[in-house]
């Protein structure tokens, strides 16, 4: 009994520390004429909302956009970082500390040191101002953490349940779904989560790779922003926060869940 | 029979499909543009901070231009024009001729600068458009974008002058010229300040003080003159340093950008800002940023005024098209629409005399916001932009000499 009250009390902590920053953009998004040193905004209004859902504001489709990249970005960096995090996890080899530190160097390094770099780059290869190309630069910062989450995992699977499937009959495609996939399932969604909030937050490797063309949610966030329009901006930014909490939601009870004994304490 | 048909079809094809050929379309007569103009693209680049200019640009000059020639415009909201500079000459870099990510760019000062001493800028064509004759290219204010020629290298879109904005509510009187208002400052500690250099309007409020310590404008204009600086320089410097303890925060720090001056403004922190688009002001009241009793007025001293361009980049795909809608954005009519207050508030870069009558009439119709002072009352004392380098030695020594 007593455990379970702290907990709750833990919950509520937590539900506050995460809602209570979030409160003044609520108000200020119907808000107009909110000036020091007044408590509540002089009048309520819903012109920030009709500007932000205007169809000349951009923002949905800026959000639909933003989601598509985010969800290409997480698929390839899964893709790419599943076989990855298990040779890691799993297995000895040589030069294996140079590959961990290749991977990890671009979550270590300046994220404008690399931007500029990346720019020439893909202005020769003819990827600027393209959403493949805005895709495959959000490799670069996603990719570190998905495979260092994976490698995590998989460096506490044990490989002889499949071995024990295999050799019971399954098939690959059926070890892969019934014994492989349940084991890391927690640690793959935690891996998902990382590579889809990563790359929906990018916003100097989108504004230098996509050249303004490419308009995901933070760039026009930071350009409302930088108008001046508390209102507006606000309402955007209660957009842009709301696939972080809904991910968050219904990953959080798989990622604490039943799969949690088998990977332990990931990431660390 | 038909084989040379078709050949000439397709060489005539060949020729005209190439829209990114701007040599080509400067021996065109501007019927051939139109025709080749037609059923293309528009990428914009434009500074996207103040949801009534994009509104004028995606909604009255997007229809326009799908109506009347079924181009389609692309309006992409930008922070800062230097980053597209930037991307241009990386374009260029990279060998990018004909292809680049930019159609039209809306620019003036220091960007233009960069863009045309890079050779950057499309140029030589502006007399080809048939709204070229509205302008009066023989003011020298439309000429010259911050003392550097234009050289038909880009086409002037809208006329700003700079002017102030305070609470009438708790600020009756405001001082009217530059002496007042350095006096007022003393008078009021912590009730004003600017943003600190190199920001746009921050910069433009010290170049006015650099123009006061000068005893005006005219020994300024001109190329940059090291010891015509100096001198005005050691006087600016001291008038601010003066007033700095007296400023808000006792001068110790500097708001970074005009955004943060318009918020300690809207939130009462300092009694005054100001802008280089007075028309901005309206459009703070009727968002309900700043209180309805905010009134605007200029210095009987003078305030400064720019003109801003729209520019066609060397490397853009889509040159006629990007002619075509320069050439809209010229129109009588279209000067006169994001002229009305309810549009925009924006003066005419075109001489409103050249107009057709109804447009003229509707120019006389227009009643401005109650929070902008009329460009009519600022143009009676208006000051004239100096020369990029001086901007630059301006912001510098603002830097070394105040901002320390």
């Amino acid at each position: 009994m007593r455990g379970r009250g702290s907990r709750g009390l833990a919950g509520l902590a937590l539900g506050l520390f995460m809602v209570l920053p979030v409160l003044p953009l609520v108000i200020w998004s119907f808000a107009h004429g909110w000036r020091f040193p007044s408590l509540w905004p002089e009048d309520v209004s819903l012109d920030g909302w009709a500007i932000a859902l205007s169809d000349r504001a951009g923002v949905l489709q800026s959000f639909g956009l933003t989601a598509l990249i985010a969800a290409a970005t997480t698929l390839i960096a899964l893709l790419i970082g599943l076989p990855a995090g298990r040779a890691l996890g799993l297995y000895r080899f040589r030069g294996k500390g140079l590959v961990a530190l290749l991977l990890v160097a671009p979550a270590v390094l300046p994220g404008i040191a690399v931007v500029f770099g990346l720019h020439g780059i893909f202005l020769r290869l003819g990827l600027t101002g393209t959403i493949a190309g805005v895709i495959l630069a959000h490799l670069v910062p996603v990719l570190p953490y998905v495979t260092l989450v994976l490698a995590a995992v998989f460096s506490r699977f044990d490989p002889a349940f499949e071995d024990q499937a295999r050799s019971l009959g399954a098939t690959p495609l059926q070890c892969l779904t019934r014994v492989t996939l349940p084991a890391i399932w927690p640690g793959l969604l935690t891996a998902a989560l990382f590579a889809f909030l990563v790359s929906w937050s990018q916003y100097l490797l989108t504004l230098a790779i996509g050249g303004g063309r490419v308009q995901t949610l933070p760039l026009l966030l930071f350009s409302s922003a930088s108008a001046g329009r508390n209102d507006v901006t606000a309402a955007i930014a209660l957009l842009y926060i709301l696939p972080g909490l809904l991910v968050l939601i219904i990953t959080a009870r798989q990622i604490t869940g039943r799969g949690a004994a088998l990977t332990g304490g990931i990431g660390s | 029979m038909l084989r040379p048909v078709l050949a000439l079809l397709l060489l005539t094809n060949g020729t005209l499909a190439d829209t990114a050929d701007g040599e080509a379309l400067k021996a065109m007569s501007w019927s051939q543009i139109e025709d080749q103009a037609r059923g293309g693209t528009v990428t914009w680049f434009m500074w996207g901070g103040a949801d009534n200019i994009n509104a004028y640009v995606s909604t009255y000059v997007a229809d326009r231009l799908k109506a009347e020639y079924d181009i389609t415009l692309t309006r992409v909201p930008i922070t800062d024009a230097a980053d597209i500079v930037n991307l241009i000459l990386n374009e260029g870099e990279a060998g990018v001729t004909d292809a680049g990510s930019v159609d039209l760019l809306w620019i003036n000062g220091e960007n233009f600068r960069s863009m045309k001493q890079a050779d950057l800028a499309f140029c030589g064509y502006t007399g080809i458009l048939p709204n070229d004759a509205l302008i009066n290219w023989d003011n020298p204010a439309i000429a010259n974008d911050f003392g550097v020629p234009v050289d038909g290298c880009e086409v002037p879109w809208n006329t700003v002058q700079f002017a102030f904005a305070h609470d009438s509510a708790t600020l009756t009187d405001p001082p009217r010229d530059m002496a007042g208002l350095l006096a007022w400052i003393q008078a009021n500690p912590g009730r004003f300040t600017y943003p600190a250099p190199p920001d746009f309007t921050g910069s433009a409020f010290v170049r006015h003080v650099f123009i006061y310590a000068a005893g005006g404008p005219e020994a300024l204009l001109g190329p940059f003159d090291q010891a015509k600086f100096d001198e005005a320089a050691t006087k600016t410097w001291a008038i601010l340093n003066e007033i700095e303890p007296f400023l808000w925060r006792e001068g110790l720090t500097y708001p970074t950008s005009i955004i943060q001056l318009n918020e300690l403004f809207a939130n009462g922190e300092v009694a005054m800002t100001f802008n280089y688009d007075p028309a901005q002001f309206g459009i703070a009241v009727d968002a309900g940023t700043y209180p309805d009793t905010t009134r605007s007025f200029g210095l009987t001293d003078g305030t400064l005024g720019n003109t801003n361009y729209t520019l066609i980049p060397f490397n853009a795909p889509n040159k006629s098209a990007a002619m075509v809608a320069e050439n809209l954005l010229l129109s009588g009519e279209a000067q006169l629409e994001k002229a009305k207050t309810e549009v925009w508030g924006a003066s005419p870069a075109i001489d409103v005399s050249r107009t057709s009558e109804d447009t003229q009439a509707g120019f006389v119709e227009i009643v401005g916001h109650p929070s902008v002072v009329p460009a009519a009352e600022l143009a009676k004392a208006a000051l004239p932009e100096l020369q990029a380098d001086w901007l630059t030695a301006i912001e510098k020594g603002w830097l070394e000499n105040v901002g320390n």
